[in-house]
């Protein structure tokens, strides 16, 4: 099958004009496909938006559900404009029409810098500095995709791109070493260290009441539960008052997943 | 319509909105009503007393010196924006350059504080909007110098293209209505613990829950084992959650009475 924009002579400026269009038409597809399933199910966790709108909304006073409801159907409304241009430009482009593209890529940009621009004014009214910093982002990127875009068109190149038969069997030869390498160690690990992930952890006796508990990177919350179990039936004799977890500031940069002191007393 | 006005114009917008907000941000400086914003005083405050410079009169004096700089940065980007309103592109642009000159200035003092307090964080943060500027006057500049390409679509296709839209958004409005009814229990709800250690009980909080959801849980708790003493809640850090699923992780111990 001859796909169309499959050329053997394709220019280095159509691959990333492609790239372009592929990445935007996708980034918008799955945002609207996280907007349609909501909440997190098997093969999806995503961001539950209606939570964070809902949030956003009730901590500026506005606690109805429909304020956030409406306030995401325009979000997604704007969202689903933007990737309908772009899929179209993406359509466009592999059937060689570069200027209807070049048009429904247009579109598509000015979508997508609307919907950066009110998200970022919502980040400045409910005082999230980290989403504006990423919406920013984001409005910036849009921005420098289309300019690229463009700019791509402008010095049309036609380089070749095919390798030799020598370099092609040497990079070959390499990547399936790499390959081969890579994926041992990590079946090795795999073999080797799953069981960090639902295996109960000791607990190491301190002082007098007090036990540590280091986590491997791996555990979660079945390790901890197993842990308390393990914990209450080596020591029957003692109730847990508390459990302090040490904070990150006092644990060794990376080298450290997360570890909890257990203060117990002798039960009466 | 030609495409690099359009996009000029949504670059001045962009800006002169940023700053409209940072203003009214320290304009309005607690919580209120359609308002929560970003307490600034209480960050330069504890800042400041970081130094040793416990005297609120340092953090008032810098977050004034700040604002002033804000507001200029707000008028030069209105002017800017009106100007090209008006199609006075180069006035427009001139406007535009200080705009851009002034947030430069001020980013690079944030950043010298943020070196000063040792906040990394927020020195990326002010580093990255330092760069957005310094492009954002860049592609200002190439689209003004770029060629004239007037908008083109045909009519027909665009309509297939809004008709499209309008189906597909239709149909995600009604699944976030459906599961806004579904999941809206949830501010309001108490959450079922489970019992994942003998008198040890799990209550995976869900993201919409708040406060009011956990005092709900622990007397709805009280309420279903009268025949239990609570001796500790212990919650659950982040390690312990799997990525972004829940929001919150509790843990409450038991005894018999």
């Amino acid at each position: 099958m001859r796909i169309p924009f499959v050329d053997r002579n394709t220019a280095t400026n159509q691959l990333i004009q492609f790239s372009i269009l592929f990445y935007w038409s996708i980034f918008w597809f799955f945002n609207i496909v996280d907007k349609v399933i909501g909440g997190s199910m098997f093969l999806w966790v995503g961001r539950d938006r209606f939570a964070q709108f809902q949030k956003f909304f009730a901590s500026a006073g506005l606690e109805s559900p429909w304020i956030a409801n409406l306030a995401l159907i325009v979000a997604a409304g704007l969202e689903v404009f933007a990737f309908v241009f772009l899929l179209g430009a993406l359509i466009y482009y592999v059937k060689k029409k570069t200027k209807s593209a070049r048009s429904w890529f247009f579109i598509g940009v000015i979508f997508t810098l609307i919907t950066f621009t009110i998200f970022s004014i919502g980040d400045h009214i409910f005082g999230d500095r980290f989403e504006l910093l990423e919406h920013t982002l984001f409005w910036f990127l849009t921005l420098f995709s289309w300019v690229v875009f463009v700019r791509l068109y402008q010095k049309p190149e036609n380089e070749n791109l095919s390798l030799n038969k020598k370099q092609i069997l040497l990079s070959g030869l390499l990547s399936i070493f790499l390959i081969v390498v890579t994926s041992s160690s990590i079946l090795s690990y795999n073999k080797n260290y799953f069981y960090r992930r639902t295996d109960a952890l000791d607990s190491e006796k301190v002082s007098e009441n007090i036990f540590k508990v280091t986590f491997p990177f791996l555990g979660g919350s079945t390790v901890f539960e197993k842990t308390i179990e393990r914990f209450n039936s080596a020591y029957p004799d003692k109730k847990i008052n508390h459990i302090y977890t040490v904070p990150k500031p006092l644990r060794l940069k990376k080298a450290d997943a997360l570890i909890f002191y257990i203060i117990t007393e002798d039960k009466r | 319509m030609k495409e690099k006005n359009i996009l000029k114009f949504m670059v001045l917008f962009f800006w002169t909105f940023f700053w409209a907000l940072s203003v009214l941000d320290k304009i309005i400086p607690d919580v209120n009503y359609l308002w929560v914003g970003k307490d600034f005083f209480a960050l330069f405050v504890k800042f400041f007393g970081s130094l040793g410079l416990k005297n609120p009169i340092f953090p008032t004096l810098a977050l004034a010196f700040v604002s002033s700089l804000e507001a200029l940065n707000f008028i030069f980007y209105l002017l800017a924006l009106i100007q090209f309103s008006k199609r006075k592109t180069e006035l427009a642009q001139k406007w535009f350059f200080r705009g851009i000159l002034t947030s430069v200035t001020l980013f690079g003092l944030f950043s010298i504080a943020d070196q000063v307090f040792g906040d990394r964080f927020q020195l990326l943060e002010h580093g990255l909007f330092w760069l957005i500027l310094i492009a954002s006057w860049i592609l200002y500049k190439y689209l003004s110098e770029s060629d004239l390409a007037i908008l083109s679509v045909k009519n027909k296709e665009v309509k297939v293209a809004i008709l499209i839209s309008i189906v597909l958004t239709s149909v995600a409005s009604f699944s976030i209505i459906d599961f806004s009814q579904n999941t809206f229990s949830n501010t309001d709800s108490p959450v079922e613990g489970v019992e994942v250690v003998k008198d040890v009980y799990k209550f995976d909080f869900p993201f919409l829950a708040d406060k009011r959801v956990w005092e709900k849980t622990i007397n709805q708790f009280k309420i279903d084992y009268p025949e239990l003493k609570i001796n500790y809640i212990y919650t659950g850090p982040s390690e312990l959650n799997s990525k972004k699923k829940t929001h919150l992780l509790l843990y409450v111990f038991t005894e018999k009475m």
